[in-house]
């Protein structure tokens, strides 16, 4: 009973918070550049205002279209209410790393899909980047959750990141975590993958997939990536500091909230820094970030047989 | 009671044996009907049977010939069972699927001879599991392999009959591998039956057993489509009919790994490291290989080749594993890791044979292969493309179809042995590890491109443009038995997995387990589909749904048409640009000038070859070597009838000379 009641108030918790970590990642990145900004919350208004907004369909698109913003977001919505974001040992113990890559892949297709599905070049374009980003960042995903199972004994989610595991207590970790970050990067479609706030042919990645959305279904999408951003920000920062266990007193719920807060305001912050300090890679150079987070975790899990 | 199992297995092959014989009455449609009509009967009665083999293993049950000099020549185990529950179950689809499929092909096929190959080609591999020896197993297989041998050139094309001759000498070299290793092990008795095989073979000279694995691996190897003995496979399973070719690449195959594994695992004493490690690596570079031309290939059902080339890979890739455990001593992953091969390559016939049913529906509506003349599916035919998808998602192995958990049941029994200190195992799992996360990555691709490519966006040829020719009511059934049949794979996972290894009493029917690890199936699909489902109400509840408008797409201010879609060649792009120097595709891009004044004004063409570095480096110039060589032996035919009496002569003084 505790466990749902936990994950309820982390589900609301997280699906609520989660606009304002991409709005704190504008406004970072703003002043990182001699900007003033736009506040962090405008993202919850531009999120209202495209749900009211008409929803204009391609005359070309079948159902698959119409299908994809839900799956998008029920994909995010299962991260959340299944993975232990709030507390320790708070997430749904029957989710292994496996699952997770898999749920991650769905969306990913589903994203994909919809984007060709407009017909249009641009769908096209950013549905192979996409396809081409997400088929070659499974594996690293794979083999760096692995070495964290390794260590933790067990493939659970729940107890990779939710049972106190840091890397600070466990230092044959970092190759692993780094890993982890390129592939939070690339999942979430941030520099120097993809550029998120560019509508450049060139350059643009996710925003060509979902060019042809609009209105609420479009509201969706965003929502839908704001969430996976969110979720993993809070993961990688479990892997940092420690959380407290599942407990309903008031104290414990405030102690985990400001801890979530905490890790969402650090986690925009250093990714703003990041955007703000490197520039985006050429698309046909990915295949060298692919291969240095390949082969980093897979000497992060070395690693961990070495140490 | 197993006295009636073995009635009904007899029934089911004398069914098939109808079913050729109703085929060949006669080339008026009814015969064409009654011949599928036994097919479909034949393999309801051959699933009857082989489920009661399986529900009941102690029972493992011989039949026919039994007389005092003879062994029993036919039986089932409840290894052979599952097997025979996979070919009756397909066949009985492909056989629905074909009464209306071929009759839109009459024209194109010789009916009577075409459906007389299909139930000739079915009882081949009928005969094949239930044979207890290796006369009636080779029987089998000739029977297999020339019927499907003669399905390939069925349209009586010059390709396919290329394609063929490929396949006809490929499949004969491994055939005779096989025969020649069954000779090596019964050394003089080739009436014995597989299990005094097992004996000679635990007695037979050092060199013997080697020799013979090679061989076996060879012969099975080039029938399954390992790498580099493939080359047939991309080229003949798409020339035949797609229910044939559903029949190929679904069963076909499996029967081919359920050779090799009843050698190994029954015949063979336990095969040692190195010999375990062989496997591995022919299984990862084929499961490699294959999705790497899965994802570039631009032919539907070329693409569906090579991706079974791939799952082939990462059967023997598990199969592999499985040896290597044992020859380690690590009993459990020996058992979890064969358990996910052979739950895999159950997963791997029903998708995969849905798919080529697809691809029949799909090259008749579009009079292509060709997937950059295809589109626009999903909004003409949605209740088919769904059913499509469902089989695409399958083979991309992502939850929460079965092919996912057979994945998850090989991943997960590597990631539990992972913390042995033994550097060796730890670098093969590893290893192998590592690249099959990687194979399925580009494995999610291939199928993507495949369902995206095709289904989605505007057709991009005239014949798709206005209406599409829609399967009918008897197409749409199989395929969507095949579709919902992978999601109950999934679902029914644990309860399947216990009636595989013979347990009768299944600990907890919802709880998939390797080790201390594991998973609810039914979970996850409930959880997956209540999130959709929220997401869908909490989408109604805050916004208006018929705020909506219909417009064409966006195409900043000039029109835009089909021709600018993504094709399929443009979408796998980047994977062709990563992985060049594998590939090494050529592409070739001729410019003309259209006006001889202008520079500007040119015509572009653009061609791309996807080459295939076995034929270019080992096949063809293997092949020059040979004509080359028999051109040499042509010498000594130079028509003296003198020189011809002396090497007549010299050969038997020669013979005399061995023999004496």
């Amino acid at each position: 009973m505790t466990t749902i009641v936990a994950l309820s108030i982390q589900a609301i918790l997280v699906l609520i918070l989660s606009p304002l970590s991409i709005g704190l990642v504008r406004w970072f990145k703003a002043r990182l550049q001699g900007r003033r900004g736009a506040p962090p919350w405008l993202v919850y208004t531009a999120l209202l205002t495209t749900l009211k907004k008409q929803n204009v369909m391609s005359e070309s698109a079948s159902w698959i279209f119409r299908f994809v913003p839900f799956v998008v977001l029920g994909m995010a919505v299962f991260l959340v209410i299944s993975l232990p974001l709030l507390f320790l040992n708070g997430g749904l113990p029957q989710i292994d790393l496996f699952v997770l890559a898999g749920v991650l892949s769905l969306g990913s297709v589903f994203l994909v899909l919809g984007g060709l599905d407009a017909a249009t070049a641009f769908g096209g374009m950013g549905a192979s980047r996409e396809m081409t980003i997400a088929a070659l960042i499974e594996p690293v995903a794979l083999v760096a959750f692995s070495a964290f199972a390794v260590v933790a004994g067990s493939s659970s989610v729940q107890d990779i990141f939710g049972n106190g595991m840091s890397i600070f207590s466990h230092p044959a970790l970092v190759l692993s975590f780094a890993a982890l970050i390129l592939v939070a990067l690339a999942e979430n479609a941030r520099y120097p993958v993809d550029n998120p706030a560019t509508h450049l042919e060139l350059t643009m990645v996710h925003e060509a997939m979902v060019l042809e959305y609009s209105g609420p279904y479009l509201a969706l999408l965003e929502y839908a990536s704001s969430i996976k951003l969110t979720v993993f920000l809070v993961l990688l920062g479990n892997l940092v500091w420690v959380k407290p266990s599942v407990s309903l007193d008031f104290g414990t719920v405030g102690l985990a909230v400001a801890g979530v807060l905490l890790t969402l305001i650090v986690g925009s912050a250093a990714l703003a820094l990041l955007e703000s300090s490197i520039a985006k890679m050429r698309f046909f150079r990915l295949q060298e970030y692919m291969s240095v987070a390949f082969f980093l975790a897979l000497s992060g899990f070395i690693l961990v047989f070495l140490l | 009671m197993p006295s009636s199992i073995s009635y009904l297995l007899f029934a089911s092959i004398v069914l098939t044996v109808v079913s050729g014989v109703a085929a060949l009455s006669g080339r008026a449609m009814i015969f064409h009907k009654l011949s599928q009509t036994f097919l479909a009967l034949s393999g309801l009665v051959g699933m009857v049977a082989s489920a009661a083999v399986l529900l009941s293993p102690e029972t493992g049950l011989n039949f026919s010939i039994a007389s005092a000099k003879f062994s029993p020549v036919f039986g089932l185990d409840l290894f052979g069972a599952i097997f025979f529950l996979l070919v009756s179950f397909v066949s009985v689809l492909c056989a629905i699927y074909a009464v209306p499929y071929l009759r839109s092909y009459k024209t194109t096929y010789h009916l009577p001879g075409l459906n007389a190959l299909s139930a000739a080609f079915v009882l081949g591999m009928q005969i094949v599991i239930v044979s207890t020896g290796p006369l009636a197993f080779m029987i089998g297989w000739e029977v297999m392999s020339l019927a499907s041998f003669f399905l390939v050139v069925s349209d009586r094309s010059m390709e396919s009959v290329r394609a063929a001759l490929l396949y006809l000498v490929m499949t004969h070299l491994g055939a005779a591998a096989i025969l020649a290793a069954f000779l090596l092990l019964a050394q003089g008795s080739f009436f014995s039956d597989f299990s005094s095989l097992a004996g000679l073979a635990q007695t037979a000279p050092a060199w013997i057993l080697p020799i013979s694995f090679g061989l076996f691996l060879f012969g099975f190897g080039s029938k399954a489509g390992l790498v580099p003995f493939h080359v047939w496979l991309p080229e003949a399973h798409p020339a035949a009919p797609s229910h044939v070719s559903a029949l190929m690449s679904g069963v076909m195959l499996k029967i081919a790994v359920y050779g090799f594994l009843r050698v190994t695992l029954f015949i063979l004493p336990p095969i040692g490291t190195t010999a375990s490690l062989v496997i591995l690596g022919f299984g990862l570079l084929t499961a490699f290989y294959g999705v790497l031309y899965a994802v570039l290939d631009r032919d539907f059902k070329r693409t569906l080749a090579f991706s079974s080339i791939e799952n082939i890979g990462l059967i023997f890739t598990m199969i592999g594993i499985s040896f290597f455990a044992a020859s380690r001593g690590l009993e459990a992953l020996f058992i979890n890791v064969l358990s996910a091969a052979v739950f895999f390559t159950i997963a791997h016939a029903l998708f995969k044979s849905g798919l080529f049913l697809v691809s029949g529906v799909v090259v008749r509506a579009f009079h292509s292969r060709s997937l950059e003349k295809m589109g626009g599916i999903a909004k003409r035919l949605p209740v088919f493309s769904a059913f499509f998808c469902v089989l695409a998602l399958a083979a991309a192995s992502l939850p929460p179809f079965g092919p996912f958990f057979g994945e998850w049941m090989f991943l997960q029994s590597i990631l539990e042995h992972f913390s042995l200190h033994d550097p060796f195992v730890n670098t093969v799992l590893l290893t192998t590890f590592a690249l099959t996360a990687l194979v399925g990555g580009l494995a999610i691709f291939a199928m993507v491109k495949l369902f995206a490519i095709s289904s989605l966006a505007e057709p991009r040829s005239p014949h798709g443009s206005d209406s599409l020719d829609c399967p009918s009511l008897w197409e749409m059934i199989p395929i969507g038995v095949f579709a919902i049949s992978v999601l109950l794979l999934g679902l029914f996972a644990p309860v399947i997995l216990a009636l595989m290894r013979g347990e009768t009493a299944i600990p907890s029917p919802w709880l998939l387990s390797v080790g201390s690890s594991a998973i609810h199936p039914s979970v996850i699909l409930l959880l997956l589909s209540a999130c959709v489902l929220a997401v869908w109400v909490l989408r109604r509840l805050v916004s208006r749904v018929e705020h909506e408008r219909m417009y064409h797409r966006w195409d900043c201010g000039a029109p835009v048409n089909a021709s600018m879609e993504y094709t399929a060649t443009a979408f796998s792009a980047p994977i062709r640009f990563f992985f060049r120097l594998i590939l090494r595709t050529k592409k070739i891009v001729s410019v003309e000038p259209v006006l001889a004044t202008n520079p500007w004004i040119v015509s572009k063409r653009f061609n791309m070859n996807l080459r295939s570095i076995w034929m270019d480096f080992a096949y063809l110039p293997l092949g020059r070597f040979f004509v080359g060589l028999s051109l040499q032996v042509k010498k000594i035919q130079n028509g003296n009838i003198r020189f011809y009496l002396f090497l007549i002569f010299a050969a038997l003084i020669l013979t005399l000379r061995i023999a004496l």
